[in-house]
């Protein structure tokens, strides 16, 4: 394999880097924690982009670009769960303009009338208080449902920036036509490989943001980032971020050419990105000092939506026991 | 990006495996081992000439120099083959990947085919002779002098760590020819063949055991050397010796790389604390495998980026660190014995590679300490890679 980006790609990272910094900039995601200001717009920016229209496998390695940019700038948006949630779930149901999410447990089907009736409640719905559909994992298989068909109430999180949701299902009522063929087990590589690459990108974010803050913070008449101890502390943050990001876009790349270590390269990437938040989120708030404590330090929005990944779809250490059981001999 | 490549290029590397296949020496030829990381014995010397004239030695090389002037991603199948199957190309890795590698960058072409043409063809061998007693980390203090008289550098000083210096016919030498310049300013590099009268090479033993004898103290007494021995332009040294450090930090996370490749092969885990050691020590491996990839591409396209390099030194030395001491700690009691056997022998590898659990792990602080340590690998992260200030 070869681990380098192609001319297409980099120019398609920087155009999309681009975009990022112009359409999602810190003084917005900053307006929607403090100010409740409403995402939509952006979101639709992302749809006229034709950034939502990236749900072909073969499309997982720019898919993942947007996705490590999006990390870096705390989308607000449903965007990750609607491109790595809910598409892959749905993939005969795509539509670029609405968004969607996923719920994987805690909802039954039982047959009725030639369909199924769907009963119960999930919570942490990610976006499940906003997505326009959901796709709804059940032992009679998963089901595409309009939000209007939910009921859903946003669980606050750490994480001021992350829509979370208890959805519940009240007598809903699914036909053949409602059901998708998608694998679950497939769906949820893009759906870790997703959440690796938010985490990269937040962690990417917050490096950056304490190189800004150690180049110009002085003490002892120098500046802090100039102390050995400071500069080997933010040498490892880089070490980590390479070493997840790069198992993130192996898993990318397994995903677009759907070979077949994608099961232990999803594994890899989201194990490797929660390794990679630990060791930063405490760098970084370290380095910071006092200030990183603070509210109004952007910081705070990208380790605590690095944090948030690690939280969600299983956490690193059950990670790695995937890939422990999975690696017998190696990964190739 | 990409997983699978081109059946151009899958040809090549269908072309080097039948090259393996018809060419590799069998294990009853290859009962003399190498002693040192300079002593080629008389087939390893065969091997490696066969590798030079078939121009499968160094492929991305012109034919003269050892290759086929191959692609930037045929280089990197070439490197796959090689490690997939555990072979060493040379058995004097610092003479083909730092030594003949920075003549071929920095020389004349009198000296490409005087002294590099023969250290690839494995008919000479070559050290590195870099660090000193007063110069380990902080390299450019190094005070070994030269001085240059008419036709001639007079050269008076030490080094030291000068790895398989005993069993080298040349050193590559970075020594002092500006006294009263900075002192990265002053440095000049030579050519100096260890047999020149007053060159006296020391072997010493390495904590491993009192016959494992790679490192070297090297002394030099009035020692003669032509002065067209002189490598670069004179006083810019330091841009050789960064060439040379780049060439070296790549064989060692290559070689950190193989390593780790070889633990995983010979680890069996039991438990899940074993097993969380053996997932770590997996995606360590793919990710340096990832990252150099991009690397050695960015190397065959002639793009210099030595401060990158840092990253794959520093991750891929501490990962195999780790690795090994945790699968020392696995071992338990049996991991007293000594000598012990970790895998089976392997003719075409260094045999470190399959010694007991200890030395396989003692051995591992070579790669956080040898070519800059881990500390002074974190400063260049932090200073030419991430912009940080210096002090």
């Amino acid at each position: 394999m070869l681990f380098e980006f192609d001319a297409e790609q980099r120019l398609w990272q920087d155009t999309v880097h681009k975009a990022v910094l112009k359409e999602c900039p810190p003084a917005l995601v900053r307006a929607v924690a403090d100010d409740g200001a409403d995402p939509t717009p952006l979101w639709r920016g992302y749809v006229d982009l034709g950034w939502t229209e990236l749900t072909d496998p073969a499309d997982a390695v720019e898919l993942a670009i947007v996705l490590e940019e999006l990390g870096r700038a705390t989308d607000p948006t449903p965007y990750l769960a609607t491109l790595t949630r809910f598409a892959p779930l749905a993939p005969e149901f795509a539509d670029p303009a609405r968004s969607g999410t996923a719920v994987h447990s805690g909802v039954t089907a039982t047959p009725a009338g030639g369909g199924w009736i769907l009963e119960g409640t999930s919570r942490y719905v990610l976006d499940g208080d906003r997505a326009d559909r959901l796709a709804v994992v059940t032992d009679a298989g998963v089901f595409v449902v309009p939000a209007t068909a939910v009921t859903a109430a946003r669980t606050p999180a750490f994480d001021p920036v992350l829509h979370l949701a208890e959805v519940t299902f009240t007598q809903v009522r699914v036909g053949t036509g409602d059901r998708s063929s998608a694998d679950p087990a497939r769906a949820r590589h893009l759906a870790l490989t997703g959440t690796a690459l938010t985490m990269v990108g937040a962690c990417r974010r917050a490096l950056d943001l304490v190189l800004d803050h150690v180049r110009t913070r002085r003490q002892f008449d120098a500046p802090i980032g100039s102390f050995q101890a400071v500069q080997h502390k933010a040498a490892d943050m880089h070490v980590a971020v390479e070493r997840a990001r790069a198992l993130a876009y192996f898993a990318a790349l397994t995903i677009a050419e759907d070979d077949p270590r994608r099961p232990l390269a999803a594994a890899m990437a989201k194990a490797s990105a929660g390794e990679c938040q630990a060791l930063v989120f405490r760098n970084a708030v370290q380095l910071f000092g006092a200030m990183g404590h603070t509210w109004e330090n952007d910081l705070q929005f990208a380790v605590k939506r690095a944090k948030a990944g690690e939280l969600m779809l299983g956490g690193a250490t059950e990670h790695r026991a995937f890939v422990a059981d999975h690696a017998a001999g190696g990964v190739s | 990006m990409r997983l699978s490549f081109d059946d151009d290029v899958e040809a090549f590397r269908a072309e080097f495996a039948a090259f393996l296949e018809a060419n590799l020496p069998a294990e009853a030829e290859a009962a003399e081992r190498s002693r040192s990381t300079a002593h080629l014995p008389a087939w390893a010397r065969r091997w490696q000439r066969r590798q030079f004239d078939e121009g499968w030695l160094l492929p991305g090389n012109p034919p003269e120099f050892g290759g086929r002037n191959a692609t930037v991603i045929q280089q990197y199948v070439h490197r796959e083959e090689l490690s997939r199957r555990r072979i060493c190309h040379s058995f004097n890795p610092q003479g083909v990947g730092i030594i003949a590698a920075s003549l071929l960058s920095f020389g004349t072409e009198e000296q490409k085919h005087h002294w590099a043409v023969p250290i690839l063809r494995a008919e000479i061998t070559a050290a590195l002779g870099m660090s000193e007693p007063g110069a380990g980390s902080d390299l450019a203090s190094l005070r070994t002098r030269a001085d240059l008289d008419g036709d001639h550098f007079t050269v008076n000083g030490q080094k030291v760590w000068t790895s398989g210096a005993h069993d080298a016919d040349v050193l590559l030498a970075f020594v002092r020819t500006d006294q009263d310049a900075p002192k990265h300013k002053g440095i000049s590099v030579l050519l100096v063949p260890t047999d020149t009268p007053g060159v006296t090479r020391r072997p010493f033993a390495s904590y491993t055991g009192p016959d494992d004898k790679d490192f070297n103290e090297v002394f030099f007494e009035n020692v003669r050397v032509p002065a067209e021995n002189l490598v670069g332009p004179l006083n810019q040294g330091w841009r050789v010796a960064n060439g040379s450090l780049g060439h070296e930090r790549t064989l060692m996370w290559l070689g950190e790389a193989e390593r780790l490749e070889a633990v995983v092969r010979d680890f069996r885990p039991t438990g899940d604390l074993e097993k969380d050691w053996y997932a770590t020590l997996v995606m360590d491996l793919q990710a340096l495998r990832l990252l150099g990839s991009a690397a050695l591409a960015r190397a065959a396209r002639g793009e210099q980026d030595v401060p990158a390099l840092s990253v794959l030194k520093v991750f891929g030395s501490e990962a195999a660190q780790h690795a090994l001491e945790h699968v020392l700690e696995a071992s338990g009691p049996d991991g007293l014995a000594h000598p012990a056997r970790t895998a089976p022998y392997f003719h075409m590898s260094f045999d470190d590679d399959s010694a007991s659990w200890f030395n396989r792990f003692a051995r591992s602080f070579g790669g956080t300490i040898a070519g800059g340590t881990s500390e002074i690998q974190r400063t260049i992260i932090a200073e030419r890679v991430l912009g940080l200030p210096r002090r």
